[in-house]
């Protein structure tokens, strides 16, 4: 394959994005709906619970669903327009075949599961079975993940499998396993509730999570302090008794600098430490000399601020602390998630009421999709792929022979790599747009340029999906039945409230084809999705994401079990360690020695300002979704450079004047808005949007050692001035930027 | 309404009416060419006549609505009276005749409104001067195929019996229920089937004038078809349900939903105001530092509101209404924001 | 018809330092079916150049609304529970007085239909003993729709107010403000 067959203007003309508006009056039916479906939002980790409006197999509403314990009703923007994508005119609702010089023509399924099980025999029987790579992502349930999981490694028989949350939270995984053993927010969100002090480390709540917002705020009425640690003034920070601005890639510094204080004052729980503890000494040794007036230097957080947060973390009787992108994108992710968990660990207060702590998954199923083996090193059940115990657990489960199991696989940026090098020529990919959402995207589009085959799974054309040789129209959340897993480990009830229009499938029945036509239908003979979620129950049983005891029934009957539940009379667990018995192999909780390295691309006198990026609140990770929802399009329409107004009077930059952010990757151009909200050394520019609005094109792809996360949050770059005013922002067609 | 007499408006009601009767006894040549059949109805015009003057005065007193009638005039009157002769002509095509605006709030509304509107003005430029006996139909003498027209007296044409004009003329009454009913059938259906309509509704704003609308259409044209295919068997019905369902009609006028047809006039002197202020400076938000109304209006709306008791007025001589809508809502923000931190706490 | 389940108990709590400007409300009430995907409420930047604070406005339905006395056509109404209703279609002639005069910025001109709407508490639903769609959906509390009981022990340190003071006017209303404890009315203009 080479470039794309039209051009992207072409195809954008074509497939979208589109914006979709309800009629003025809304959908006919909503006053009188044939079913109210009870569902979840198919965004973010928090999973709200949602009631779905459904008349004549069309989503036409949504109403607020009160009882659902989360939420209790209460939604984002994205979650009131969610039902905007059913109904949508781009969606895909027929097979397609890339013609060259002319676009993409409707060919039958018969036709294009034929030509897709043909290509991969040929590929995989010319390169060897590694050389078709499988990309899938966690906004998909988790049944579609571990059979994603299983279909890539039984059916496609490759190592390279790899997801899109290896660009959401990897790193925090990777550190939980090696602090407690175990990968999941330790708590429910209700133990928000009385937390004395919670420390948000780069996290957004405001407008990544915003419906957590009202736990924060009820620990605040309870007189609870709030400290955010964020480059940026974002709305949950703008309140917060103590807003500690760090600058970019200095996180595991500043970390380091509270735990010498804790230390120093002895905010400690000596009895935590030495009983359900290992690794102490290392920590305080690591620590040593990161006094105040080095933290200051470092983090650029004044030692009044640092010292401060350390005098309302240490004696602190409850605590919660949650991080998220911010400090997990990052090639010291796991480092800056160790760094925090020391934190909790050096004070106790974990497995206690009102003493929490966890990572903010991203995505809508950025935590059970994490656990259920579509990961390169993971089986089901958060094993290990290398672990000859774990392979022969799940080779018993799957049925198949240990030696035919593929061992650990290339993560998702690594792929793209590999591609580029000429070592994987095919690609199946569902549910993640790379184009968009890694990093240095030239690379991407490079290697997509490369493959001699690539099949896409999904409901819209994705701006990956135009380098397609092969569309297969696949269904959207509320197509199908499943489960999800929430940020902080719910186990919840995905309903199909409708059918897939015309002839799009479910994702599942086309996964199950494609097995079926490359000769495994024998290990994949689901019945239904409950049916694919009783194997994962198996599957993961005695792992440490154990579903076992979790049943369809349960879960609907209980509005959502966290797991681990290990039978099907235990109740789940909300609360992790109350027990004290970790996860690792000596059953402690351990420290680890953080000692402080500056980010992989740091500022200098050609390149000194440092770009970071993000979200807003409209929108959702690629937006291949929300970019084409016209509200949420018209609420936030095109990125924004965020700058200093001291920085931007030093480059004479005014309010909306183009400026072109350059770094040793490439270049794109922003108006700028001029903020005091923002640290003077940062810029930031939000990353949703695609083709020449895309900041993934100048972002670094270099990755963190452990977790293979990328840095997306910190780079260097240069700010060039155009000198001339950006048109206004309704003019902006970002949303469909080619 | 009429719990105390407004003495001014009844002066100026009566004083209408009674030049109501005048005309009516000049138009009709002393009765002359009065039609005894219609009495009822000439009683409920001319009770209708006092009434909606009366209201209508009482209305234009409240300083608001005095402020924008004397504008309104004002500008027709003035040297400059050019380009709002021509806005007004242009709005009366557009709005009032066109009816624009309601057909933006919605195409079958838009739709079922004309047609009711349609169908009301034909009905009155046909029941009217019939009833006031300003128009009058005669045999020619000496013959019995062609009729003649007299109006206020003089005759002013002639036709055929059995010409397209005789069909039109006397079954005008009859398209004009037929109009009536297709729009009172539209906004009925609107208002059984839309959520947002059914919330807000009343029986006695919304329904009542439809139902009232589409009796008056119903008995209209029943006297038609009852003559034409029952032989005038139901004549005494359908005549005795028609005068009352149109003198309720005419009593109700000044009162409910009806008004709103004397009342809606009044959007002609809102568009020359508009007019006239952009003409003018334009008001400058001390908030959002941009243009967001007329100066005109804001200091026109401080007037009125201070004549009604309200006192927005600061200390300093500046008012809250001089911040645009946006910039009020950032002084309530920023007011309960030193509020919370006066306090030392944003929760709680 | 005109049967209502208005429910007396529960009343609307606003408490603006909570807003994170997320505009769900907007989306939501966008959704309301009396508004015909047109949203009512306000939230704005307070000035984003110096700070993230937005401001979030529903109707505060005064109990003496200056919108209804400054309206030449009577548009304007109250009803029983104290609910002001949006323009009546037949009779707002679009003269904005009300926009201009809402000490609250509240009332909208949607100049093609020549009419003003305005936030009327989401009839369609609070009538129906329904909450209204953006306190339903508000992530934050900023907006928020129950009884009085459940906000004193939601946020025992903070005070409902439903008093304001702009300039030399005072204006009671049927919303409340979510104020220090102890406080009894927001000065807006302190002047």
């Amino acid at each position: 394959m080479a470039t794309l067959p039209v051009s992207a203007e072409q195809i954008i003309a074509r497939f979208g994005p589109s914006l979709n508006f309800p009629p003025a009056q809304g959908y006919p039916g909503r006053d009188e709906p044939d079913e109210v479906v009870k569902t979840h939002c198919c965004f973010c980790g928090m999973q709200c619970g949602i009631k779905l409006l459904v008349k004549n197999n069309r989503v036409v509403g949504f109403e607020p669903w009160e009882e659902f314990p989360f939420n209790e009703g209460r939604l984002c923007p994205k979650g009131v327009q969610r039902y905007l994508q059913n109904n949508h005119p781009d969606r895909l609702m027929e097979p397609m075949e890339r013609v060259e010089g002319q676009g993409f023509r409707n060919v039958s399924w018969e036709a294009a599961f034929e030509r897709v099980v043909s290509e991969i025999k040929r590929i995989q029987g010319k390169y060897g079975n590694d050389a078709f790579a499988m990309l899938s992502g966690v906004s998909l349930t988790n049944e579609k993940c571990y059979l994603n999981g299983k279909f890539a490694r039984v059916a496609l028989k490759t190592k390279n499998l790899d997801y899109n949350g290896r660009l959401c939270m990897v790193s925090a995984g990777a550190g939980n396993k090696k602090a407690f053993g175990l990968d999941r927010a330790s708590n429910s969100y209700d133990d928000l509730k009385h937390a004395e002090v919670i420390m948000l480390c780069g996290t957004n709540v405001s407008e990544c999570f915003p419906t957590l917002t009202h736990w924060i705020w009820q620990a605040r009425d309870n007189g609870g302090k709030l400290i955010v640690v964020d480059p940026r003034l974002t709305p949950i920070g703008r309140t917060a008794d103590l807003h500690l601005p760090v600058r970019p890639g200095r996180d595991s510094a500043l970390y380091g600098a509270i735990l010498h204080q804790l230390i120093k004052h002895d905010w400690l729980d000596h009895d935590f430490i030495r009983d359900h503890c290992s690794g102490f000494e290392e920590a305080k040794k690591a620590v040593e000399s990161y006094d105040l007036d080095w933290a200051e230097r470092t983090t650029g957080v004044t030692k009044e601020k640092i010292l401060q947060a350390a005098k309302w973390w240490g004696p602190a009787k409850t605590s919660f602390l949650l991080h998220a992108r911010g400090i997990e994108h990052h090639t010291k992710g796991v480092e800056n998630v160790l760094s925090c968990i020391n934190l909790v660990l050096a004070t106790g207060r974990i497995g206690k009421p009102y003493c929490g702590y966890g990572t903010i998954t991203g995505q809508g199923n950025g935590q059970g999709g994490r656990e259920h083996g579509h990961k390169c090193d993971q089986l089901p059940g958060n094993r290990d792929i290398e672990n000859p115990d774990h392979r022969k657990y799940i080779c018993d489960v799957w049925g198949i022979n240990e030696k035919d199991l593929p061992g650990k696989g290339l993560t998702a940026y690594e792929i793209m790599e590999a591609i580029d090098r000429g070592e994987i020529k095919g690609l199946i990919s569902i549910c993640f747009n790379p184009m968009v959402s890694l990093p240095n995207n030239h690379l991407v589009k490079r290697a997509l340029e490369k493959l001699e085959f690539y099949v896409c799974i999904d409901f819209f054309l994705n701006e990956t999906a135009r380098h397609a040789n092969i569309m297969l129209p696949g269904s959207l959340q509320e197509e199908e039945e499943g489960t999800t897993t929430s940020a902080e480990g719910r186990v919840i009830r995905i309903r199909q409230a409708v059918k897939p229009p015309g002839n799009a499938r479910t994702d599942t029945s086309i996964i199950l084809e494609l097995a079926k036509r490359l000769g495994a239908e024998k290990y994949f003979t689901f019945a239904n999705s409950e049916a694919i979620f009783n194997e994962l129950r198996v599957a993961s049983k005695g792992g440490t994401a154990d579903y076992n005891g979790i049943t369809y029934k349960k879960i609907e009957d209980n509005m959502g079990i966290f797991w681990p539940c290990p039978t099907e009379d235990h109740p789940g667990t909300p609360r992790l360690w109350e027990d004290r018995k970790f996860k690792t192999p000596d059953g402690k909780a351990h420290f680890h020695g953080i000692a402080y390295r500056d980010p992989g691309e740091v500022t200098d006198a050609e390149y000194p300002m440092i770009l970071t990026t993000g979200r807003v609140v409209s929108q959702f990770l690629s937006g291949t979704q929300t970019r084409r929802i016209g509200k949420l399009v018209q609420q936030y329409p095109e990125p924004l450079l965020e700058i200093h107004p001291k920085t931007a009077a030093k480059y004479g930059i005014k309010e909306r004047e183009l400026v072109k952010v350059v770094t040793r990757r490439g270049e794109a151009e922003y108006p700028a808005q001029l903020v005091e909200t923002i640290r003077e050394d940062t810029v930031f520019v939000p990353y949703h949007w695609p083709g020449k609005k895309s900041i993934n094109q100048v972002t670094t792809g270099l990755l963190d050692p452990i977790s293979k996360i990328p840095e997306f949050k910190v780079c260097a770059c240069q700010l060039v001035p155009q000198g001339r005013q950006a048109p206004s922002s309704e003019e902006a067609q970002a949303y469909a930027s080619a | 309404m009429f719990s105390t007499l407004n003495i001014r408006a009844a002066l100026i009601a009566g004083t209408a009416t009674l030049l109501l009767v005048a005309a009516i006894l000049v138009g009709s040549r002393n009765l002359n060419n009065f039609d005894a059949a219609l009495v009822a109805y000439l009683f409920g015009c001319i009770f209708a006549c006092f009434a909606v003057v009366y209201r209508y005065c009482v209305w234009l007193q409240r300083p608001p609505t005095w402020k924008y009638f004397v504008r309104g005039w004002e500008l027709l009157f003035s040297r400059h009276f050019v380009p709002y002769v021509l806005e007004l002509v242009k709005h009366l095509f557009t709005q009032f005749i066109g009816q624009k605006f309601i057909r933006n709030r919605g195409t079958a509304r838009g739709v079922g409104h004309m047609l009711m509107a349609g169908g009301c003005t034909l009905a009155f430029a046909v029941t009217f001067p019939l009833v006031f006996g300003w128009v009058n139909f005669q045999l020619k003498p000496g013959g019995i195929d062609t009729y003649e027209v007299y109006n206020f007296g003089f005759k002013v044409m002639e036709f055929p019996l059995h010409s397209w004009v005789a069909e039109a003329l006397f079954n005008a009454l009859n398209w004009s229920a037929i109009l009536v009913i297709a729009g009172v059938m539209i906004m009925m259906r609107r208002r059984l089937t839309h959520a947002g309509q059914i919330a807000i509704q009343t029986f006695e704003g919304d329904w009542l004038p439809l139902l009232l609308l589409l009796a008056i259409s119903l008995t209209g044209l029943g006297i038609s078809l009852d003559y034409k295919f029952m032989e005038g068997k139901a004549h005494q019905f359908m005549a005795i349900t028609h005068a009352i369902t149109v003198i309720l009609f005419l009593i109700w006028l000044p009162f409910g939903k009806f008004y709103h047809i004397i009342q809606r006039p009044a959007q002609f002197g809102i568009a020359l105001y508009r007019k006239a202020g952009e003409a003018g400076p334009q008001a400058i938000c001390p908030h959002t530092k941009l243009v967001y109304d007329t100066k005109l209006h804001v200091d026109d709306v401080k007037d009125v509101a201070a004549e009604i008791g309200f006192n927005y007025a600061r200390k300093d001589g500046t008012s809250h209404l001089d911040y645009s809508p946006q910039g009020k809502r950032a002084l309530l923000a920023k007011a309960h924001l030193k509020a919370r931190q006066d306090s030392g706490a944003f929760f709680g | 018809m005109n049967t209502t389940t208005f429910r007396t108990d529960q009343e609307f709590f606003i408490d603006p330092q909570r807003c994170i400007g997320c505009h769900a409300c907007e989306m939501a009430c966008a959704e309301c079916e009396t508004n015909g995907q047109q949203p009512m409420i306000h939230v704005d930047y307070v000035d984003r150049y110096l700070t993230p604070q937005t401001s979030v406005q529903v109707c505060m339905h005064c109990e003496d609304p200056t919108c209804a006395k400054v309206c030449p056509a009577d548009a304007i109404t109250k009803d029983e529970f104290g609910v002001v209703h949006s323009a009546n279609h037949a009779r707002c002639i679009a003269c904005s007085n009300c926009v201009q005069a809402c000490p609250f910025g509240v009332p909208r001109k949607i100049t093609p239909m020549d009419l003003m709407m305005k936030c009327n508490l989401c009839y369609d639903r609070t009538s129906v003993g329904k909450r209204p769609m953006c306190a339903t959906v508000c992530p934050s509390g900023a907006l928020y729709y129950g009884t009085r009981e459940k906000m004193r022990e939601l946020r025992p340190n903070s005070t409902p107010v439903n008093q304001f003071r702009f300039g030399q006017q005072v204006v009671k209303t049927k919303v409340n403000i979510m104020m220090p404890k102890g406080a009894t009315e927001l000065v807006v203009d302190a002047q």
